[in-house]
């Protein structure tokens, strides 16, 4: 339990970037980042609270925790479009981090709690000059995270049929800048929005065992509407220009968290059920995020409320993944999902460079002694690479990222 | 665990390396950008503010477009810059010129007809002079020679119009001291300056002021006949042509004088029929201008036009569509009775008809629309006949009235607010100019199947308030 402590209070001071689609995060369980991030159809450990709540009951040991964090080593570039000029995505580690406890009363019930982070986004832009880069009107940064806490029931009918709720807390914070092209004798002025905020939302998933060696899943997130109140919104202006840069004003501000539908099958087969493979086919509710709202408190000519339009598109992940047990001490994992973007050509936006993304991952679990299981995993991105323009502001060029993810994770079951 | 990690962590750095985009490929497509000549006007002479400055000159047009062109093979780009950063502009006036420095925004408050304060207290953004140096002071920087040797690649004359190129003794003490400044001899023209460097490309935007200079002073009369437009413009452009190393060049239209904000800001504040009356007013104002013989102009209860002078001298009630210039005395209208009556003269009042070279009214529009569009047109054909780029900022420039945005920089043609426009509302600032060099280099590209590269807007600034 102590290591258990000492990594949460690593991870409170984490954050969360997104990489892929939009502004979701997938890295929610070690082991499943092993394989392609699959994980509605499994039921190897307490994460089931997240990936499917229909899948706890199923976990046979009494008590079942699991923590852990991936380290996201993220590069990006852009090329300005007709522009002799390149600025680069600022380099920070991010570390998103879950942790789920799961406790079984009786055979076939579970209660739990699965506190993870399924969306953020965290990026700087800088050029060779500084942070003073070419898309500084629409971002200069951004830190974005939302962390959930899941309490969870899990109930299962004999071997064959598992059900499950939880109800899902959700508390984000926001906190970016950018310049404002109105100018001073010192140049650019600046705003500062910064608040956080919480909502809740639910996760309930089914899962079936049909055949020996099959499972399936299903599993639905709820969309989170995430509404800061009341952010502080500092402007810095010129002196003249206070009147319509107010400089301790009040912003609330809207974005919502999109439902996920989830799919899974999954088939365990050979000596000892040596060998796993999956499927994940997950349904990602984008279109809800129209418009990223920004309605001041004390409005004027030049802040009131605006939309800054986003136009998501729904999308499909499609994940696939394997395991193979070497012996009862070590497993090996593979797999390997297509995340595409749900943005738009002419809505890509530097405040969230969304490019479609293949993903291939490898994973290792080393079990020093019944029960317990010490998880790494590498998920790489190709490095995708897009032209784009986000026409409200007619801000064009070529993106490209690439990611490192290693991931490290404990569970222990008894 | 350690070990694990350890070896992660080397994988992930490993791995994380820099993600590189091929950068902007950049080429002139056998275009000679070498020796680049600009001749122009005040547009394209990096005049702004109302002066001839330092920074206004390193922001010109062409100098931006030079800087570009440096990445394709162009060459060093030479202007006849001013020594001083408060610049010098001037109004000609009997015996010689009243020189003043550039002007920049003031956020004041506004004051009543008493020049007190108004109550309650509200402030607007004004333009005005940097600072008042002596006359004699000013007139030495006008006159003084450039801070770096010719020739000069930007050969942009304010003031300059088709015929002025070739103007002998434009450049001597009689002439404009915006080109005596840097002409290599009094007698030179400024084609002459221009021809003899003998220029790979050249860039020729001329003809604003055949039809500006007769808008700026409120009158359709001064505008340049279109067969001496004809003449000249076809000449400029033949000669530069013929002037040795067998050019490639661009030339531009004529942008729509009266959507700038010179001609727009005071009209959206003022209306031509604010003159509001009760009956005894507009009887008062009868007979009054019956008594100076104007009893064709009558006053009636309620809105009223107001009165103005015409170029032929007549007075007149102002129309729908008259506009009003950016040099118009708002404060006489407010508290002397412009455009009314004079209510300083007492005990009977006078006629105070708005003087008409601060009234562009609906004819002379008319007449300056009508014009442009034939300069428009030889321009066009000049350039198509030649096989020259063509820039059309005649619509580019249309394109602001309803607003642009380039890297979430918003420009319109509104004054001050709108971003586009320097503090003297005729002319661009940098990054105005930056967004039109663009504009050029795309038109460029578009002719000659080149790939240069366009300037980054960001890094250019806007009006700049205090």
């Amino acid at each position: 339990m102590r290591r258990f402590t000492t990594l949460l209070l690593f991870l409170c001071l984490a954050a969360t970037t997104s990489f892929g689609g939009g502004y979701q995060v997938g890295l929610h369980s070690v082991r499943n980042t092993g394989m392609g991030l699959i994980g509605t159809s499994l039921s190897y450990d307490a994460s089931s609270l997240f990936f499917n709540p229909g899948g706890a009951a199923f976990v046979n040991e009494k008590w079942s925790f699991s923590g852990g964090v991936s380290l996201i080593f993220a590069r990006g570039t852009f090329q300005a479009k007709d522009v002799n000029y390149q600025a680069t995505l600022k380099h920070e580690l991010n570390t998103p981090f879950y942790f789920y406890a799961a406790f079984k009363p009786t055979k076939n019930l579970s209660v739990g709690i699965a506190v993870n982070a399924p969306y953020g986004n965290r990026l700087a832009w800088k050029d060779d000059a500084g942070e003073n880069w070419q898309g500084r009107y629409l971002i200069k940064d951004i830190s974005f995270k939302a962390i959930t806490y899941q309490p969870t029931v899990s109930y299962k009918f004999k071997e064959i049929f598992g059900v499950g709720v939880g109800l899902v807390y959700a508390t984000g914070t926001v906190d970016m800048n950018k310049s404002i092209s109105a100018q001073g004798v010192t140049g650019d002025g600046s705003v500062n929005i910064k608040g956080n905020t919480s909502n809740f939302g639910f996760n309930a998933g089914i899962m079936v065992h049909p055949d020996k060696g099959w499972s399936l899943g299903l599993d639905y997130r709820s969309k989170i509407e995430m509404k800061v109140k009341g952010a502080d919104a500092n402007f810095t202006v010129a002196p003249s220009l206070s009147g319509n840069f107010p400089a301790n004003n009040k912003v609330d501000v809207m974005l919502p968290l999109p439902a996920n539908l989830d799919f899974g099958a999954s088939y365990e087969f050979g000596k000892n059920k040596q060998w796993m493979v999956g499927l994940n086919l997950c349904y990602v509710f984008w279109s809800t995020y129209d418009s990223l709202v920004f309605d001041f408190e004390t409005k004027t000519a030049a802040v009131s409320r605006t939309a800054t339009p986003a136009l998501y598109t729904d999308q499909m992940i499609v994940r696939v993944g394997a395991q193979y047990k070497i012996s009862k001490a070590i497993i090996i994992r593979a797999g390997g999902y297509y995340d595409p973007s749900p943005v738009k050509n002419d809505y890509l936006n530097p405040q969230t460079p969304s490019l479609t993304e293949v993903g291939v991952t490898c994973g290792l679990s080393v079990n020093p002694f019944k029960g317990f299981s010490i998880d790494a995993a590498f998920l790489y991105l190709m490095g995708a690479k897009r032209d784009g323009t986000y026409s409200p502001e007619n801000f064009a060029g070529t993106y490209r990222t690439g990611f490192s993810i290693p991931g490290i994770g404990l569970s222990y079951s008894f | 665990m350690k070990k694990i990690l350890f070896i992660l962590m080397s994988l992930a750095i490993l791995s994380a390396c820099e993600r590189k985009i091929d950068e902007f490929k950049a080429s002139a497509n056998g275009l000679d950008l070498s020796n680049f000549v600009s001749v122009g006007n005040s547009l394209t002479a990096g005049y702004a503010d109302g002066a001839l400055y330092l920074s206004g000159q390193q922001n010109s047009i062409p100098n931006i477009m030079a800087t570009q062109f440096k990445t394709v093979g162009g060459g060093e780009f030479r202007q006849p810059l001013i020594g001083t950063e408060e610049g010098v502009g001037f109004q000609p006036v009997p015996g010689g010129l009243y020189c003043y420095t550039k002007r920049v925004l003031y956020f004041t408050d506004d004051l009543d007809c008493a020049g007190v304060p108004v109550v309650p207290e509200t402030k607007s953004f004004k333009p005005g002079f940097v600072s008042n140096p002596e006359q004699s002071t000013l007139i030495q920087q006008l006159y003084a020679p450039p801070t770096v040797a010719g020739p000069y690649n930007n050969m942009g004359v304010p003031g300059a119009t088709v015929q002025t190129l070739f103007y002998p003794g434009y450049g001597s003490s009689l002439g404009n001291p915006y080109f005596a400044r840097f002409a290599t001899s009094p007698l030179a023209t400024i084609m002459h300056d221009a021809v003899v460097q003998q220029p790979s490309f050249f860039y020729l935007w001329i003809g604003n002021n055949d039809v500006l200079a007769s808008a700026l002073a409120g009158t359709d009369a001064l505008l340049t006949s279109l067969p001496v437009f004809t003449q000249f413009y076809t000449m400029a452009v033949d000669s530069l042509l013929a002037s040795g190393k067998n050019p490639k060049g661009i030339v531009a239209n004529i942008p729509d004088v009266t959507s700038i904000p010179f001609f727009t800001t005071i009209s959206q504040k003022l209306p031509w029929n604010g003159v509001l009356l009760d009956s005894a007013q507009a009887a008062g104002l009868n007979q009054l201008y019956s008594l100076y013989g104007h009893s064709d102009i009558k006053w009636k209860k309620g809105q009223n036009p107001f009165v103005y002078t015409k170029t032929d001298g007549t007075w007149a009630q102002m129309h729908a569509g008259d506009l009003f210039l950016l040099t118009m005395p708002t404060d006489s209208v407010k508290c002397k009775g412009m455009g009314i009556a004079d209510q300083s003269i007492q005990p009977i009042p006078r006629p105070y008809p708005i003087p008409g070279k601060f009234v562009l009214d609906g004819a002379e529009q008319a007449n300056i629309k009508a014009r442009l569009d034939e300069f428009n047109t030889v321009i066009y054909n000049v350039a198509a006949s030649r096989n020259l780029a063509f820039a059309d900022m005649n619509t580019y420039l249309r394109k602001f009235a309803s607003g642009m945005v380039f890297d979430g920089i918003k420009m319109n043609t509104s004054f001050i607010s709108g971003g586009l426009f320097s503090t003297d509302g005729v002319h661009l600032n940098p990054r105005g100019n930056c967004v039109t060099a663009n504009f050029f280099i795309q038109a460029i590209n578009t002719k000659y199947g080149s790939s240069i590269p366009q300037a980054s807007v960001t890094n250019y600034t806007g009006l700049v308030f205090p």
